[in-house]
């Protein structure tokens, strides 16, 4: 009798609390209903960012939560359809010479900036003067290398940028050193966006309070820490877009606060979700068909050092990623981790129906230790490489959980891993140093929509250096370096892609990295949110979205089912008797 | 008197340069390059070490330290080529904090910008943790060995106990996202909005500085009660709330002023907890987003706000211990 009286003693607080608290397991349910709505005028979007955006000015900012606002401030000569293909933007026609060295663009006209001043070819060419400038502390200028008298320029040691030419009040002309495939995909980044006169020739750092450019939104209010408020560009040159009157963008919001915003009606559209809270309205049937994953254009992996012994024999690095099954660490997360066999997202590059791919296979594993000498009876746990391997792995990070998977999987073949868990500054430090760290964690992140930004940067030659490596694997091959070269400086689309398959195909089979898997984002958006979808290139590019303003309404009128429990008690009226006001302020109300 | 008060000066000055100096050496040993973090984890090594240039990393830590000293406190009339908006003017005394490596903005206007939200939420958090604390702790000290004493230990051992950020978040579930009473989070724009919104945050801080607060006058107050002067007033036959508040209170005041006045120090600090949860743009969040992203100059910036505050609030309350107590003044 005792020990039940304990029982319920202990139990009982907690479950009142919880009631009293409004504990649930579900979510709210959509505001309005979806309906099917011609593209109409009107209403300002809610967004917010769990993260601080570090600046406007599209010289400096090259962060994933700055481009989603710059992709509402700015346009560049160039950017990408619905479907994630490179289109001219601001251009209306782009010309290549034969030789692939020089590009003219011609701007469409009537094209006016913020300020009300027309775009003219003078402005574009002193937009990349500034992002390019000694000055500017550009986290990519390196992107734009290949236009000719770059390094002069960049350097201070010449005045202008030789290689880009005004041909015309509408024409700007950009001649490179060598061909380069990646020069019209880097022209779609908003460091060389135009923007107004009022950005100097070099950086300004009062420019990001007050950013001025061409895109379908101009800046009303910048308070960093808490909103960006924007207003419709009513100069802008695509007619009747955009269809929003403004967007306000709020900025370091935690997640569960983004999730009772979001509820309210507060919040139109989200994307950073408690992993639980991700669970909940992916699985609630009222929230089917009104969120979408974006596509990952990210790959993670593990390196291994091909300068150090056992990963200098490219049997063992088979054998680790033969051993590697990326769908374990699938399941741990599921929905936004995806098992990948490939480096480069199909979105990028198409793999073709008869591509190689990394896959789990023990058996080949096993062999391919026993070519290297290494042989491992799995039955008697006897063989294997002798030294235990230790993985570097970022602390407190996916990573880590994927790493004890890891640890298990390698075991079967006889390689022991021991894991090293390190801060992100001290991976850095550790991963890119010559001949230091044997094999851990490594990801990368698209910084443009061309397959090279996967290859080049983590398996080139020229990606090594003592400190700092970018190609934390060390891998130098004669054959690789070869293709990606050619597919950079090939003018054919077709062949490009035959080339840089090959060239991935190459890093799959010598196996510096055992490709592992992707990490995806789930967006979701009020059933009254029209014109959006994920888009296969550019995070959070909402510029086309526009309102059922009817169905909106019913976010103000007081309907969303979720207006909290002293509303809840006020819809039912004054006469609701106390224990109905009781059980809404315990949260019972829904 | 005077001399104590120089003496003690001097000693402040030296303690925030031995804590700015420490910092200013901590953050440059670590591993982590603020170039990089500036640039980009992703960044090209041409571009990070352009980078490093134009931020004055590349060179030698000394020198570094030596520019950063040069330049933080500077006498007489600005030269030409200065920048007045990285510089604060305190009469002829020039302040230079620098300017963030990521925000790019002059660390003094960062911190004019997050101090008042700042002080604004200290001073609201100390007055929930005064009044509710001192109030709780008098009544429970009178009333001890009643339920209202039981009471008050239990409550003030939760809220000892309970870090703020679980403070926070139920808070916000239950008066902002249940009641609706009060904003989830942000500063608002006007001065109601200020108001409604500094609640859950202040009240947060509030509950934890009040229960230790409570427990400190209880205590403190349990002590007195068994003192001779006590039982005399009594004995004198004064009413027992004349014994509390003449007799009793005023002593029990003093331990209570120190840690009031020291906690006043550490609220320029900000509260970075709170101030994360409740997106409140104070000092408090400046630092914590300045630590994560190697912001060296705001980090700084913030230390030697802080440490200033601190050494200052210790000057302050040794003060006042000679206007409360006579003792004091005479040794």
């Amino acid at each position: 009798m005792r020990s039940t009286r304990t029982r319920i003693e202990l139990v009982l607080p907690p479950i009142l609390l919880c009631v009293a608290l409004g504990c649930r397991s579900s979510v709210a349910g959509p505001i309005g209903e979806r309906r099917e709505v011609p593209p109409q005028r009107g209403g300002t979007l809610h967004a917010a960012t769990y993260v601080n955006v570090r600046s406007l000015d599209p010289a400096v900012a090259f962060d994933v939560a700055s481009s989603a606002l710059e992709g509402l401030i700015y346009d560049q000569l160039m950017g990408y359809d619905e479907n994630g293909k490179l289109v001219p933007q601001l251009a209306e026609t782009v010309d290549m010479s034969s030789d692939g060295k020089r590009y003219v663009f011609t701007l469409r006209p009537r094209v006016l900036f913020h300020d009300g001043k027309e775009l003219t070819a003078s402005d574009v060419k002193r937009s990349i003067e500034r992002s390019l400038h000694h000055d500017t502390p550009c986290p990519v200028a390196s992107y734009y290398e290949r236009i000719v008298g770059f390094a002069a320029y960049h350097d201070g040691k010449a005045p202008e940028l030789t290689g880009v030419e005004v041909a015309g009040s509408r024409a700007i002309a950009i001649n490179l050193s060598e061909p380069d495939a990646t020069f019209l995909h880097v022209m779609a980044l908003p460091i060389v966006t135009p923007v107004c006169e009022s950005a100097g020739r070099s950086f300004q750092r009062d420019f990001t309070l007050r950013p001025c450019g061409t895109g379908p939104f101009r800046v009303l209010e910048y308070n960093p820490n808490q909103r960006i408020r924007l207003e419709r560009h009513q100069g802008y040159w695509r007619p009747g877009r955009p269809y929003l009157d403004g967007v306000e963008w709020q900025l370091a919001v935690q997640t569960f606060v983004q999730r009772v915003k979001f509820e309210r009606g507060e919040l139109d559209y989200m994307r950073d979700f408690s992993e639980a809270d991700s669970v909940l309205y992916r699985s609630s049937p009222a929230w089917q068909g009104f969120g979408e994953w974006e596509q990952p254009l990210n790959v993670y992996g593990i390196f291994m050092n091909n300068e150090l012994a056992p990963f200098d024999n490219v049997h063992v690095r088979r054998a680790v990623a033969f051993a590697i099954d990326p769908r374990v660490v699938e399941s741990v997360y599921p929905g936004h981790i995806t098992a990948r066999h490939r480096v480069i997202p199909p979105t990028l590059l198409d793999p073709g129906s008869d591509a190689i791919a990394q896959s789990h296979d023990l058996g080949r594993a096993l062999e391919e230790m026993k070519l290297a000498g290494l042989a491992y009876d799995p039955v008697a746990g006897k063989g294997g490489y002798p030294k235990e391997i230790p993985y570097l792995a970022v602390v407190d990070t996916f990573a880590q959980q994927a790493a004890e998977i890891f640890q298990q999987q390698l075991a079967k073949i006889g390689i022991r891993i021991r894991i090293e868990l390190l801060s992100f500054p001290s991976y850095l430090a550790r991963s890119t140093r010559r001949k230091n760290a044997l094999m851990g964690y490594v990801g990368w992140n698209a910084d443009y929509a061309e397959p090279s930004t996967f290859l080049e940067p983590s398996f080139a030659s020229s990606s090594i250096l003592d400190e700092e490596s970018m190609n934390a694997a060390f891998f130098s091959d004669r054959t690789f370096d070869e293709l990606l070269k050619k597919a950079r400086r090939s003018t054919d689309a077709l062949e490009r892609d035959v080339l840089y398959r090959r060239a991935e195909d190459r890093v799959l089979e010598e196996a510096p990295w055992a490709v592992t898997y992707s990490y995806r984002y789930f967006e979701l958006w009020q059933p009254y949110m029209h014109g959006y979808r994920p888009h296969p290139v550019l995070t959070q590019y909402l510029r086309n979205a526009y309102f059922d303003l009817e169905q909106r309404r019913a976010r103000t009128r007081g309907d969303s089912p979720s207006r909290g429990a002293l509303a809840a008690f006020a819809r039912r009226g004054r006469g609701a008797p106390a224990t109905t006001l009781a059980l809404s302020l315990l949260g019972a109300s829904r | 008197m005077i001399p104590t008060i120089l003496r003690r000066l001097a000693f402040s000055a030296l303690t925030v340069w031995a804590v700015v100096t420490a910092t200013f050496v901590i953050f440059s040993v670590l591993p982590e390059d603020p170039a990089r973090a500036v640039a980009g984890a992703q960044a090209r090594p041409a571009d990070v070490a352009r980078i490093r240039e134009q931020l004055g990393l590349n060179k030698p830590v000394l020198a570094r330290y030596a520019l950063y000293m040069k330049n933080l406190v500077r006498f007489g009339s600005a030269p030409a080529d200065e920048d007045p908006a990285q510089t604060l003017r305190l009469g002829p005394i020039r302040v230079d904090l620098g300017v963030s490596y990521l925000k790019r903005r002059p660390v003094v206007e960062l911190l004019g910008k997050a101090l008042p939200p700042t002080l604004f939420l200290g001073l609201c958090s100390l007055m929930v943790e005064v009044g509710f604390g001192a109030l709780a702790g008098v009544i429970a000290a009178a009333r001890r060995h009643t339920p209202f004493d039981w009471g008050v230990v239990a409550i003030t051992l939760i809220g000892i106990s309970a870090p703020t950020f679980l403070t926070g978040l139920l808070l916000q579930h239950l008066f902002a996202r249940e009641l609706m009473l009060f904003p989830i989070d942000g500063y608002g724009t006007t001065a109601p909005e200020k108001l409604r919104a500094v609640v859950l945050p202040a009240l947060t801080l509030g509950l934890f500085g009040a229960a230790y607060y409570a427990r400190l006058v209880r205590d403190e107050m349990i002590t007195l009660l068994k003192q001779d002067h006590v039982r005399t007033a009594r004995a004198k036959g004064l009413s027992e709330r004349a014994v509390l508040l003449k007799h009793t209170l005023r002593n029990a005041l003093l331990p209570l002023v120190t840690v009031v006045g020291l906690s006043m120090g550490t609220v320029i600090g900000g509260a970075i907890v709170t101030e994360k949860i409740f997106r409140w743009p104070g000092i408090g969040a400046l630092s914590v987003d300045a630590v994560f992203e190697r912001d060296g100059p705001v980090v700084m910036g913030v230390v030697i706000l802080a440490s200033l505050a601190v050494v200052g609030a210790n000057l302050l309350v040794d003060l006042s211990y000679a206007l409360l107590d006579p003792r004091t003044r005479r040794q």
